[in-house]
């Protein structure tokens, strides 16, 4: 870890005392408003480890999370602790993102995000249709398994690991060969790289996370259906939000799930922008694709450069 | 037996319809190489304007096609010189951005039916919705025939258009190799123009042909988007007979897994979706290429 990253983990840490002492002083509302920032940032951080740092733009990660949610869910219902089931959770989202990535990490750029569309799709339709997911009416957890308290905490301790694992892996080797993957594949694999091998350990890491993070959504919120947790919107604003904020980069998602979660309050809030979310977020993408695809740090990196000539040239793109 | 001359002649003229629908997706990838992902949204707006015209003017859905085609022609092409056009150019393989560009697109699509139009599910209900006639012991719906003369039509033109005209052959050669077409002074920006106008033209054609059989929603048109992905990867991404064949093939899974295996027709899409990917992953250059390895001796490849 070099000097940048121990000051940024020293304000995460700390960060993450001020939040979790934050319910003495703040009011339910705020904290609930806190608890979908937190979630926004776990899955929008843990979704950059893989399209971010390694470039594979995977719009199906809904199914990690409806994964999370229905293990805890289903477990939770014979009688075991919501919290145990979390970790069986995780393994079975990363032994999913296994089952999924090994075919499909054969594919490249657009075609790697089009298969998964179909897979998620393929889940979707399936989670809609047998019996134990509840179908369309959902499932409800049992009473008694409700304390926002504890649920608050996991979150913000959780989001905190992502974020720092996230600087972790931008220093490592693993994360090294994810940026070269990411710029080119075939250069990569001739420095000894085995992308497929590095590929589907960065996919089950952040399947996993995102599995953690359903499970806590699927207490937080004790109800869950197919149409709420293996929506093909959430798979939207999932890739939405790394784009938004600047993929690749380690504050980019957290950016990007920051203003996506406060936009999301707002327009729950008001009834004359519910229904244009999607506009919006349609929007925001193809005004970032047009004018700066490297997002909002993008953005102020080129600021940066007009007061400033650049420290050191930007990355080329994959 | 008669059960296999229907389920062959339901594929048929499925697969009809499937063409024309992946049809635009293959022509845009083709000479741009970008992936449009919008095509589904142009495919539902086609299919809520056809249901305007029909409810205000009273148009047959059939008839509206010559007001619906020009207009989305028009639509792509204007699209095309204000948004897409300012993309940085794909090379080989498609770009990312243009991917995500076409995606935010849709959502835009999307949010804009919703707007006017509300999320309820819609349907168009004509004097021959319901009838049917017979083929030989074998009944088939009458829009299913009408749809099918409509796409068959279509992609006869189409196929005359691309043979004959210079735009049509300046459509295959960029196609072919861009560079070449470049060379041989191929204005590659109007090519452009009108490949994504007629892209967009048959993806809202398709949704037209699918308003008189199926009820749909603004969020219509994503299954069928992973459908049409399915056949041009099938059917080799290029040439319109490949399109056909790759329809063809589908519309004849689909329909032998609902009639002889106890898959329950909730499933059908899952199936097509998983389809999609193990094509991807087993068969990326298609069907074609799959019957010229075999074809061909081993030394030879």
């Amino acid at each position: 870890m070099n000097a940048r990253n121990r000051r940024s983990a020293a304000a995460i840490v700390l960060a993450l005392l001020l939040l979790l002492i934050a319910p003495r002083f703040l009011e339910r509302g705020t904290l609930n408003d806190l608890w979908s920032i937190a979630f926004a940032i776990v899955l929008a951080s843990a979704w950059n480890i893989l399209g971010g740092f390694a470039g594979q733009i995977s719009i199906g990660y809904s199914a990690f999370l409806g994964i999370g949610a229905y293990t805890t869910a289903l477990l939770s219902l014979k009688g075991v602790g919501p919290y145990w089931t979390l970790p069986l959770g995780a393994l079975l989202g990363a032994a999913f993102s296994y089952v999924v990535g090994l075919p499909t990490f054969r594919l490249r750029g657009p075609y790697f995000t089009i298969a998964t569309i179909g897979v998620s799709e393929a889940v979707r339709v399936y989670a809609a249709g047998v019996s134990y997911t509840g179908g369309s009416s959902g499932l409800r957890m049992p009473p008694g398994t409700f304390d926002f308290g504890r649920d608050y905490a996991a979150m913000m301790i959780l989001a905190a690991a992502v974020v720092l694992l996230s600087l972790w892996i931008r220093s490592s080797p693993f994360g090294k060969a994810l940026f070269a993957i990411r710029q080119d594949i075939d250069a990569a694999e001739a420095l000894g790289i085995h992308s497929t091998r590095v590929k589907l350990v960065a996919h089950a890491v952040s399947a996993a996370i995102v599995a953690l993070a359903g499970g806590l959504f699927a207490i937080n919120f004790q109800y869950i259906s197919p149409g709420s947790v293996f929506d093909f919107r959430l798979s939207l604003s999932i890739v939405l939000m790394p784009i938004v904020g600047g993929i690749g980069t380690v504050a980019g998602p957290i950016l990007g799930a920051i203003i996506f979660s406060y936009l999301q309050i707002k327009l729950l809030s008001t009834p004359a922008l519910r229904d244009s979310y999607l506009f919006l977020y349609g929007g925001l993408l193809m005004v970032v694709m047009l004018f700066e695809p490297r997002g909002l740090v993008g953005a102020w990196q080129r600021l940066q450069g007009l007061v400033r000539p650049p420290m050191r040239k930007a990355m080329p793109r994959a | 037996m008669s059960k296999i001359l229907g389920v062959l002649a339901d594929s048929l003229l499925a697969g009809g319809l499937y063409a024309t629908m992946a049809y635009g997706l293959a022509v845009i990838y083709g000479v741009m190489r970008i992936i449009n992902l919008a095509h589904a949204g142009f495919l539902m707006l086609g299919a809520y304007a056809t249901l305007f015209l029909f409810t205000r003017f009273h148009i047959d859905p059939f008839v509206s096609l010559a007001v619906v085609l020009p207009a989305f022609f028009l639509i792509g092409v204007a699209l095309y010189l204000a948004v897409v056009r300012r993309l940085p150019r794909s090379g080989a393989t498609p770009s990312m951005e243009s991917l995500l560009l076409l995606f935010g697109l849709w959502l835009v699509l999307q949010n804009l039916a919703y707007a006017i139009w509300g999320g309820d599910t819609q349907s168009i209900l004509t004097g021959y919705t319901m009838k049917s006639i017979s083929f030989g012991g074998v009944r088939v719906g009458v829009p299913l025939v009408l749809v099918f003369a409509a796409s068959a039509m279509s992609l006869l033109v189409l196929t005359l258009f691309l043979k004959r005209t210079y735009v049509g052959k300046a459509i295959r050669a960029v196609t072919a190799n861009r560079d070449a077409a470049l060379i041989s002074g191929v204005n590659a920006d109007r090519i452009s123009a009108t490949a994504f106008g007629l892209g967009t033209a048959f993806a809202a054609m398709a949704g037209t042909l699918m308003s008189t059989l199926y009820a749909f929603t603004p969020d219509f048109g994503r299954s069928f988007l992973l459908k049409a992905f399915c056949i041009i990867v099938l059917g080799g991404m290029e040439s319109a007979a490949g399109v056909a064949l790759g329809a063809f093939v589908l519309a004849l899974l689909e329909n032998v897994m609902g009639a002889y295996t106890p898959i329950p027709t909730t499933f059908q899409d899952a199936i097509s979706f998983s389809l999609l990917v193990i094509v991807l992953v087993l068969l990326p250059q298609g069907l074609p290429r799959l019957f010229t390895r075999i074809s061909r001796p081993a030394h030879t490849r």
